[in-house]
């Protein structure tokens, strides 16, 4: 197999190979998301004995009962809200960290940004415990604030943020404080057009990670007002063989869809989010 | 410089402190603050439901960590995962990445594909990958059929299979980014390296093994403390699929998972805390020993 690979050129049939591997290989991604959608517009009694079929019968019963059965409109309106309100307060908050991290140098500054890069490799669960105690104590729990306040920052995408910032030339901050801006005017006005691509990645990255987090919610929204669509889903799961059939694939589709839509809209942006990814 | 300069810049020194404020207070308050309260914790017997009734008790939590066995199998438990997803991801995604790479058309469309599992949440790849495995489910049926298995695998309640079976639903996940970061990597490497290794009459294989993979070594080395640092504390997964001790064997016990058990089940935020920082001091030592035999490497 690895000759193929390596020396595609000069046999065709390497290169036959490797579109047949690469082709596999988009099958079994691809599987799983047809296998899904088949079975959501199934009636239960075919999900159970005929599973890999296409439906015989197109039934849209899996969406009446999660309709029916969970507030779906809640669930999609939490999620956005937790969603945006991390989104939108990193965009600003990160970007005023990297732009003074980038561009103001200011007594300490080098100590600090050694700080954050070491609590980059901090792993998450040594906050889990003592920062479920902080939260019982303060008595957010379960609400929103518990989740998006500590939220708003994040040490990667400050990180991920300067790194760009640097790279805009200092002259123009200099010409534009010249002329009398102010450093929050130079910061919207200069800075915030000119890191689009960086905050495109951010936005993207963090939008993410809240959408589809399951242990936050878990902790925090432990009530069903405040239910995101993970834990809506979740809901679904059980023990016992072919119950909720109907609904788990219908709930699957409904929650996976808007994110892959966005995927295949935005797939460059995606893509180059996740290929710079350093020490997350 | 000018009084008024000087005033200048200290005015704009103030505003840098301004823009890192909201950082350095949330860090404050949920960075190092329960970085305290989680050493301090565990000196107790602490039942946060009553805050009251705390017991000192010295140095007994992190000496029952320690030697908890349970910690311990959970602990084996998750490096068997993560060698099996480590391996199975690095040879399927370093495979996609050449098969890319020798391609000259429809290569944008496959990774486009391939990456798709990345953006969706793990509950959702979790109720897919389980219904799909399940005894019954579409693919055990095919094995059956085409006589590759003579009877269905009840994966969830076997010792050795319930790990590897979680190892191969997170590879399908997770191979598209290391797909990608690996394809960086390669079209990064010079082809007139693999040109001038050919006139010397190296063959493909001698190539890929003395040019190649020693060039990826950044892009394995990032994957690797990527997952030692994240694949250490999978919860999710084994939170879904079994009980809160990890099945009946506890094969499926996480270290992050008896974590969650102890605090939440059993209310022993002391002992959990203790459990947690043993955890990150594991995830730590690991980190730093990949950073140091890189640079061993280097050298």
């Amino acid at each position: 197999m690895l000759k193929a690979i390596v020396r595609p050129r000069r046999i065709r049939w390497g290169r036959v190979v490797a579109y047949a591997l690469l082709l596999l290989g988009a099958v079994v991604v691809i599987y799983p998301f047809f296998y899904i959608l088949m079975n959501s517009f199934k009636p239960g009694t075919e999900i159970l004995h005929s599973p890999t079929r296409l439906p015989t019968h197109w039934v849209i019963t899996g969406y009446r009962l999660i309709w029916s059965q969970l507030n779906m409109p809640r669930l999609f309106g939490n999620s956005l809200f937790l969603a945006l309100s991390v989104t939108f307060l990193n965009l600003v908050l990160d970007g005023l960290a990297a732009y003074a991290l980038a561009k103001i140098p200011f007594p300490g500054r080098g100590p600090l940004f050694a700080i954050m890069l070491g609590t980059m490799m901090i792993p998450g669960i040594l906050f889990l415990i003592p920062t479920y105690v902080l939260m019982y104590r303060l008595g957010w729990v379960p609400g929103f604030q518990a989740l998006i306040i500590p939220g708003a920052v994040s040490v990667y995408s400050i990180f991920l943020l300067r790194q760009f910032i640097q790279q805009i030339p200092t002259e123009l901050v200099e010409a534009a404080r010249l002329d009398g801006a102010s450093e929050p005017g130079i910061f919207f006005r200069v800075i915030l057009p000119m890191s689009r691509p960086a905050l495109g990645t951010v936005a993207i990255l963090t939008f993410m990670g809240s959408w589809n987090d399951f242990f936050g919610p878990l902790l925090y929204l432990n009530k069903p007002e405040l239910w995101t669509v993970q834990l809506g889903l979740y809901q679904f799961q059980t023990t016992v063989p072919g119950e909720n059939a109907e609904q788990i694939w219908a709930a699957i589709s409904v929650i996976t869809a808007p994110l892959v839509l966005l995927f295949f809209l935005l797939q460059d942006q995606f893509m180059a989010a996740f290929a710079n990814v350093r020490f997350k | 410089m000018t009084a008024r300069a000087v005033m200048k810049q200290a005015a704009r020194h103030r505003w840098g402190y301004v823009f890192i404020a909201p950082w350095v207070l949330l860090y404050l308050v949920f960075g190092i603050y329960p970085l305290c309260l989680s050493f301090y914790l565990t000196f107790f017997d602490y039942n946060f439901i009553n805050p009251g009734d705390q017991a000192f008790m010295g140095l007994g939590n992190w000496a029952a960590g320690l030697t908890d066995p349970l910690f311990w199998h959970s602990m084996f438990n998750i490096l068997y995962n993560q060698v099996i997803f480590i391996g199975l991801t690095l040879v399927i995604g370093l495979g996609i990445a050449l098969l890319l790479q020798s391609v000259t058309r429809f290569g944008r469309l496959f990774r486009t594909i391939y990456f798709v599992p990345t953006v969706v949440s793990i509950v959702v790849v979790m109720s897919i990958g389980g219904y799909l495995v399940t005894p019954g489910g579409p693919l055990q049926g095919y094995l059956l059929q085409s006589g590759l298995l003579d009877k269905p695998v009840f994966w969830k309640s076997e010792l050795w299979l319930s790990m590897p079976i979680l190892a191969l639903i997170n590879t399908w996940k997770w191979f598209g980014i290391e797909t990608v970061i690996l394809l960086a990597g390669l079209l990064a490497i010079d082809p007139q390296l693999h040109e001038a290794a050919a006139i010397d009459g190296a063959n493909g294989w001698q190539r890929f093994r003395n040019i190649t993979v020693p060039m990826l070594n950044p892009q394995i080395f990032f994957i690797l403390v990527m997952n030692g640092i994240n694949g250490l504390q999978m919860f999710v997964e084994v939170y879904m699929n079994f009980d809160l001790y990890g099945g009946m064997y506890h094969q499926a016990l996480t270290p992050v998972l008896y974590v969650y058990a102890q605090a939440f089940d059993k209310s022993n935020m002391g002992y959990a805390s203790t459990l947690g920082l043993i955890l990150a001091a594991i995830i730590a030592v690991i980190t730093a020993a990949q950073f140091r035999f890189a640079q061993r490497e280097i050298e």
